[in-house]
């Protein structure tokens, strides 16, 4: 039997490590992308000009490219001096360190920022084209009995966006969940850097890889029906047509 | 400032068709990959993306199970399945980097394609197929002739978007070490520690790549659908 305790300790952290990972990029990357979608929404250029710029940067950038240059790259900009104290001698360095049992954490931070820039940026033009479904008489009338920007927002174009994007928002916080993956290239010991690393110890790659796709399956459909349920939660009523 | 220039165009043209002495690699193998995958995996999500939608129950759960599978998994993961699994000693098959990471790529490609191929076939009118049956069409007629044509200009715009996502995940292709954009730039830096400098300048420059060829593909593709829908008369139809 290939799953000794010794394997399945590594693959369990290392789990909980990429449903950790998923979690708190999802979350900030859906925050972020709600942000900057409604940069892009502004008549100011100022705002949105920069908000166009960040989601065509990091829409048509792949996320490994991102990762690779968050983690390894920017750390070598710096003199080596400067180097530590930002991104290795720090305490949140240590506090992450101290958590997570890793050398290095900036390696799982610049890779959960890259991922998190790149969900981020597609999950603002998905919110973006739901907020255009929001009907303008709605928002009209809204205004005309008193309403304050700020009540127009939080009451009728969020929720209005993220009702109508949420299936392909949906979709794609599966697809960031996979690109979790993509961390154990810059060497952060999530699942499928735990597999590898299994591998590597066992030379049985097939069985390890049939267990990652099993897990990945399960994460990916479990992640699709929770998504959903919560959607039907949020979004009670059928949307109206505009 | 001027020694990362200097250092940058000298890697330019590896970057771009790979270095000197070897097979072409860079960013024309992966060009070269994408447009291949995409297209050969058009050919495979054509008949999975129809079985979704056939009156047979086990057709439909065959193109579903497909779908999941190969839209569920991570493309990195994928890829080692694909080399370990059927390129390893007990399958038998001798494969390449290069074969492994396009079968990957077709396998990947080819699930998000029949999901729009599937939506694509939902979006024709029932009334045209139910006009097309009453002149006397066969089910392959329709299939062929009415259904597939008016879907293709439906699929369009997501088939485009879906080619430029996968010549972008190309990218992760570097963990078979393809010789594509992504492992030249891995190569071009090497192992050299006084190379650690250019680190920063030398991946804005690949993403950089990346970027514009994917814009350049999405702004040539709205160009050329603008053009098209103004004298096609089925695209007329369905936006009427």
């Amino acid at each position: 039997m290939f799953l000794q305790p010794a394997v399945v300790a590594l693959l369990g952290k290392g789990l909980a490590l990429t449903i950790a990972l998923t979690v708190i990029t999802s979350v900030l990357a859906t925050c972020l992308g709600v942000l900057v979608g409604l940069g892009r929404l502004q008549g100011r250029r100022w705002l949105s000009v920069p908000a166009a710029v960040f989601v065509e940067t990091f829409r048509n950038i792949p996320a490994l490219v991102l990762v690779v240059f968050f983690a390894f790259a920017l750390p070598n900009a710096f003199a080596p001096p400067l180097r530590r104290a930002l991104f290795f001698d720090n305490p949140i360095t240590h506090a992450l360190a101290a958590l997570t049992g890793l050398l290095a954490p900036w390696y799982l931070l610049g890779g959960a920022l890259g991922l998190t820039l790149n969900t981020a940026a597609y999950i603002a033009e998905l919110f973006r084209a739901g907020v255009g479904t929001v009907a303008r008489e709605h928002v009209d009338a809204a205004r005309s009995m008193g309403a304050s920007w700020g009540v127009v927002y939080r009451k009728l174009l969020i929720p209005g966006g993220l009702h109508a994007a949420h299936p392909a928002i949906t979709s794609r916080l599966i697809h960031n969940m996979k690109n979790t993956a993509l961390l154990s290239f810059v060497s952060v010991p999530d699942f499928y850097g735990a597999v590898l690393t299994a591998i590597s110890r066992s030379f049985q790659a097939i069985e390890f890889l049939l267990l990652a796709a099993a897990v990945y399956l399960v994460l990916s459909l479990g992640m699709s029906a929770g998504l959903q349920a919560a959607a039907r939660k949020l979004f009670p009523t059928p949307r109206r047509p505009a | 400032m001027s020694d990362h220039l200097a250092f940058l165009w000298r890697q330019l043209p590896n970057l771009l068709v790979g270095f000197p002495q070897q097979r072409p690699g860079g960013l024309v193998l992966s060009l070269v990959l994408a447009v291949l995958a995409v297209g050969v995996g058009f050919a495979v999500a054509l008949p999975v993306g129809s079985g979704r939608l056939s009156p047979r129950r086990t057709v439909r759960g065959l193109a579903l199970a497909y779908i999941e599978l190969f839209r569920g998994l991570p493309l990195i993961l994928l890829l080692l399945l694909v080399h370990q699994g059927l390129g390893g000693r007990r399958f038998g098959l001798d494969l390449s980097p290069r074969q492994s990471a396009f079968i990957a790529l077709t396998l990947y490609t080819s699930a998000y394609q029949a999901e729009i191929v599937r939506a694509g076939l939902q979006a024709v009118p029932q009334p045209m197929l139910d006009s097309a049956r009453l002149l006397g069409a066969s089910t392959w007629q329709i299939f062929w002739r009415i259904q597939l044509r008016y879907a293709l200009r439906v699929m369009w715009p997501a088939f485009v978007g879906q080619a430029i996502s996968l010549f972008k995940d190309t990218s992760v292709l570097v963990v078979l070490g393809v010789g594509e954009l992504m492992t030249t730039a891995r190569a071009a830096l090497g192992s050299d520690i006084r190379n650690a400098a250019y680190w920063v300048s030398l991946y804005l420059l690949v993403g950089l790549l990346y970027m514009v060829v994917a814009l350049l593909a999405s702004q040539a593709a709205r160009r050329w659908e603008q053009r098209r829908t103004s004298t096609d008369l089925v695209h007329s139809l369905a936006n009427a």
